[in-house]
C-alpha cells in the first residue's frame, strides 16, 4: 500500500516539476513546498483519501464480525449485541478514520459502548435504611429471582454486610414452598446470629414477611431481608403471588438475584421479573466461574438499574462492591 | 423451547416456500439458523461447525433421485438438527447406582427426587443415598422429598459424605436402583473434584448423570467437560425447561462430552421430569407437533384417548373443558399439551392457561351444579338458569357468565386448530414418512 502511495505521489510531484522551468523551477519547487507544509495540496488530498476511508456500514459489518464471535463466546445475550452493534453505527458511520486504526477505532468504540451499557446508576443502600429509619420503619428488601440463582445465599451474604456495618438485620422466609428452603435459611441465621420469622410451608409468602417487618419495628430492627421462592418467570400464578407481597408490604428494594452463568435467557428473566413486579436493583451470584461475565452486560443493558453486588464465593465476605471498568476490562 | 422451535419453522417455512430455492436463499436459511441457535445458547464453534454442514451437504451432495431441492434441503436441514441433539433415546431403566453431578442451584437435589418418583413409577423400588453435607439443609431438603414420595433415604449421622455412600449401599441392598445426590459448589474446585472423584470410586455407579439447567450459558461446553474428565459421566439431565430458555447449553454439554440428554426437568413438581427423545424434540422444534407424547401425556392425565381424539376433532364438552384445566393443574401449564398437537401451538386466552386454584374450585362447584342436559348442551343455559346453577354452587351469576365464556373461547380456538391441523396432517404425514417418523 504504501509502495503505490510513494509512486504515485513522486509522479505528481514530477508532474508538477516537469511543468516548470530554470529559476522558475527552484521557485516553483519552494512555494510548492511552502504551501505543502500550510495547508493541503492536490498531493495530500490524494494521501487522505488513500490512508483514510469513510466508515459504512459495510466497512463496520465487516471489522465487527471478529469482535462478535468474541462477544458471544462470553455469553452476552445476542439480542444485546445487535445493539450494541445498533449504536456504534449510530456514532461511527460517515465517520473518517486513517485506515491503518480502523480497528483500533471501532474496538475503542466499543469499549465506549460496553462501559456506558454496564455504568448504571449507583444507589446507596445505607441511605435507603437511614431513610426508612427517619420514617420510623425498617428498611425492607425483598429478594426475587429464577429458581437456583442463589436468592438465599445472597440474602445471608447482604445480612453480613449490613451486620458488618453495624445494622440490625432479621430474616423473614418467604420462601414457603421448596423442601427445606426455610431449614437452609435458619441455618444462616444461626451462624449470622439474627433472628427468622417463619411459618409453616405452604403459608402465604406476603404474611411472613408482613410479621417479620411488624417484629422488627417493634424491635426497632433496622433492616428485614425477605426470602422468596424461587419462580419461573412464565408461571403466572406465582408471579402474582409476588405481585402481592409486593403489594402487601411495599418493600424499600426489590433485589432481583440472578445467576452471571446464565446465557440468552438472562434478558427475559430481568424483562419478565420487571415488568410483573418491578426491578430496583441487581444482584449477579456466582462470579468465580471462569467465564466471562456477558450476562452482566445484558443484564444491565436491558434493565438499566443499578447492580449492588457481585456474588464472587460460597463465604459470607465472598460479596464484591460493582465496578464497572472492570467488567469491561475483562470482556475486551 | 416453544418458541425456539416456532422460530425454526418459521425460518424454514418462509425461505424454503419462495417459487424458487437458490445458493442465496440457503444461504440466507444458513445465516437465520445461526442467529437461532446462537440465541439458543448453543456453542459458537458448533453453530458454525453445524452451518458448514449443511452448506455443503445442500450444495454438493447429489440430490436423490424423486427429491427437489427444497425436500432435499428440509431433509438435510432436519437431519443435522437432528444429528446435533443426538440420535438415539437411551433408557435408563435397568440401572441400579445412578450418581448426580452439578454445581449449586442447577436442581440436583430436586431431581433426585423426580428421579425417585419416575422408578417409582415404573414399579420399581428406589432409595435416596444424601451426600451434600456443604450445602445448608440439603439433606433436610431431600429428606422432605424422600418423605413425600415414601421413598427410603439414607443420610449419615456424622455428615460425612464417604460413610454415607459405603452404609447406603449396603442398607439398600435390596432396592431395585439407588440415587445418589452429590454436594455442588460456585464452581468445580478442588474440594469438590477430590470429594466427587472419592464418591465415584465409592459408589461405582453405572450411570453418572450431570444435572444442568437449561438457561445456562456458553460456559456449559467447558464445564461439562471438566465434570467429565473427572468421573466420566454418562449422560445429562436439563432443568428448569420451564422457563424461556431454550437449553441449548444441554448441546454444548453434549458436544463436549459426548454424553447423551436423559431427562428433561419440565416444572416444579416431582411428576414433572420427562424422557428425552430427539427424534421427537426436533419434530415439535420443526413444529411438526409429536402426537405420540401427547398421547402419553393424556393417559398419564386419566384422560382416556378417545376424549382426546374427540378434543381434537372439535366436540369440546364444558366436561372436558373441566378435565383439561384440572388435568393441567396437575400436570403442569397447559401449554405444555398444547405443543404438542399440530398447530395447536397458537396460544390459548392466558387466563385459560394460567388458571388460578381457587377458580378452578369454583368451577367445579359450576359444572356440578348443572343438570346433565346443561353439561352437554351449554348454549340452553340463559339467564334464569344461570341464576340457579349460581345459587346451587354458591358463586355469583358473573362467576357462572365467566365460565361460560371461557369454554366458547377454548372450544372455538381448538376447533380452529384441529381444522387446519388436520389439513396440514396429510402434508406432515408424508414429510415425516420420509425420515421414518411415525405418525
Amino acid at each position: 500500500m504504501f509502495d503505490f502511495l510513494k509512486k504515485k505521489l513522486n509522479s505528481v510531484v514530477s508532474k508538477i516539476a516537469e511543468k516548470v522551468k530554470g529559476k522558475e523551477k527552484v521557485e516553483r519547487e519552494k512555494k510548492i513546498k511552502e504551501t505543502r507544509e500550510k495547508k493541503p495540496s492536490f498531493a495530500e488530498k490524494i494521501i487522505k483519501k488513500i490512508t483514510e476511508i469513510e466508515i459504512t456500514e459495510k466497512t463496520l459489518d465487516e471489522v465487527f464480525e471478529e469482535m462478535e464471535i468474541e462477544l458471544l463466546q462470553a455469553d452476552v445475550a445476542v439480542e444485546v449485541i445487535e445493539k450494541i452493534k445498533a449504536d456504534m453505527k449510530k456514532n461511527l458511520v460517515g465517520k473518517n478514520i486513517k485506515k491503518s486504526k480502523l480497528e483500533q477505532e471501532i474496538r475503542e468504540s466499543l469499549r465506549k459502548t460496553l462501559y456506558d451499557a454496564v455504568n448504571t446508576p449507583k444507589i446507596d443502600l445505607e441511605e435507603i435504611v437511614k431513610n426508612a429509619k427517619k420514617n420510623g420503619k425498617p428498611a425492607l428488601l425483598v429478594f426475587l429471582g429464577f429458581n437456583g440463582a442463589g436468592k438465599t445465599t445472597t440474602l445471608a451474604k447482604v445480612a453480613n454486610w449490613f451486620l458488618s456495618k453495624k445494622y440490625t438485620c432479621v430474616f423473614a422466609a418467604g420462601d414457603s414452598f421448596r423442601a427445606a428452603s426455610i431449614e437452609q435459611l435458619e441455618e444462616h441465621a444461626n451462624k449470622l446470629k439474627i433472628n427468622i420469622i417463619k411459618h409453616q410451608y405452604g403459608a402465604d409468602p406476603a404474611a411472613v414477611i408482613f410479621d417479620a417487618v411488624k417484629h422488627a419495628q417493634a424491635k426497632n430492627i433496622d433492616v428485614v431481608l425477605a426470602d422468596t421462592a424461587g419462580r419461573a418467570h412464565t408461571n403466572k400464578n406465582l408471579m402474582d403471588q409476588l405481585e402481592k407481597i409486593v403489594r402487601v408490604n411495599k418493600p424499600d428494594l426489590k433485589i432481583l438475584v440472578l445467576d452471571s452463568m446464565t446465557g440468552n435467557d438472562i434478558i427475559n428473566q430481568c424483562r419478565m421479573f420487571d415488568q410483573s413486579v418491578g426491578v430496583d436493583a441487581i444482584i449477579l451470584t456466582k462470579n468465580d466461574v471462569s467465564n466471562k461475565g456477558g450476562s452482566i452486560i445484558s443484564a444491565a443493558y436491558v434493565l438499566k438499574k443499578p447492580i449492588l453486588f457481585l456474588g464472587n464465593g460460597q463465604e459470607y465476605k465472598d460479596l464484591e462492591e460493582y465496578r464497572p471498568e472492570k467488567i469491561v476490562n475483562n470482556l475486551i | 423451547m416453544l418458541d425456539f422451535g416456532k422460530k425454526i419453522t418459521e425460518l424454514v417455512s418462509n425461505i424454503l416456500g419462495r417459487s424458487t430455492i437458490d445458493k442465496d436463499a440457503i444461504e440466507e436459511l444458513i445465516k437465520g439458523l445461526q442467529r437461532i441457535l446462537l440465541q439458543a445458547d448453543v456453542d459458537v464453534k458448533l453453530v458454525y461447525e453445524l452451518s458448514n454442514n449443511i452448506r455443503n451437504r445442500c450444495f454438493k451432495e447429489k440430490i436423490p433421485t424423486g427429491f427437489t431441492l427444497r425436500e432435499h434441503v428440509t431433509k438435510v436441514v432436519y437431519e443435522e438438527l437432528v444429528g446435533l441433539l443426538g440420535k438415539e433415546k437411551s433408557d435408563i431403566s435397568d440401572k441400579r447406582r445412578i450418581m448426580l453431578l452439578g454445581l449449586y442451584g442447577v436442581g440436583k437435589t430436586t431431581t433426585a427426587g423426580k428421579l425417585a418418583r419416575y422408578f417409582q413409577k415404573k414399579g420399581k423400588r428406589p432409595a435416596l443415598i444424601a451426600c451434600d453435607y456443604h450445602r445448608p439443609a440439603a439433606t433436610e431438603q431431600l429428606k422432605q422429598i424422600a418423605n413425600q414420595l415414601n421413598v427410603p433415604i439414607h443420610i449419615d449421622d456424622e455428615r460425612n459424605p464417604y460413610n454415607a455412600v459405603k452404609e447406603g449401599i449396603k442398607r439398600f441392598e435390596k432396592s431395585d436402583v439407588i440415587i445418589i445426590d452429590t454436594a455442588g459448589r460456585d464452581t468445580l474446585d478442588k474440594e469438590l473434584s477430590q470429594e466427587l472423584k472419592k464418591l465415584g470410586e465409592i459408589a461405582k455407579p453405572d450411570e453418572v448423570l450431570l444435572v444442568i439447567p437449561a438457561d445456562l450459558g456458553r460456559v456449559a461446553g467447558q464445564q461439562a467437560a471438566e465434570f467429565n474428565k473427572l468421573v466420566g459421566i454418562t449422560g445429562v439431565i436439563v432443568t428448569k425447561m420451564d422457563g424461556t430458555a431454550r437449553g441449548g447449553a444441554a448441546l454444548s454439554s453434549c458436544y463436549a462430552t459426548g454424553a447423551k440428554v436423559k431427562f428433561l426437568g419440565v416444572g416444579e413438581k416431582l411428576d414433572q421430569l420427562e424422557q428425552y427423545d430427539p427424534v421427537r424434540f426436533v419434530s415439535r422444534m420443526l413444529g411438526m407437533g409429536d402426537l405420540q407424547t401427547l398421547m402419553e401425556k393424556i393417559k398419564e392425565s386419566e384422560l382416556k384417548e378417545e376424549d382426546a381424539k374427540r378434543i381434537i376433532s372439535g366436540k369440546f364438552t364444558l366436561k372436558d373443558f373441566y378435565d383439561q384445566i384440572a388435568g393441567m393443574q396437575k400436570m403442569g401449564p397447559l401449554s405444555g399439551i398444547m405443543e404438542m398437537i399440530p398447530g395447536l401451538s397458537t396460544t390459548l386466552p392466558e387466563e385459560i392457561v394460567h388458571m388460578q386454584e381457587e377458580k378452578l374450585k369454583k368451577y367445579k362447584y359450576i359444572i356440578d351444579s348443572m343438570t346433565k342436559e346443561e353439561r352437554e348442551n351449554p348454549e340452553i343455559i340463559h339467564a334464569s338458569r344461570v341464576k340457579r346453577i349460581a345459587k346451587g354452587a354458591g358463586v355469583q351469576e358473573k362467576d357462572v357468565r365467566d365460565l361460560l365464556k371461557q369454554y366458547e373461547l377454548t372450544k372455538k380456538v381448538i376447533k380452529k386448530v384441529g381444522g387446519t391441523a388436520s389439513l396440514k396432517r396429510g402434508q406432515l404425514a408424508k414429510l415425516a414418512k420420509k425420515f421414518g417418523l411415525k405418525f
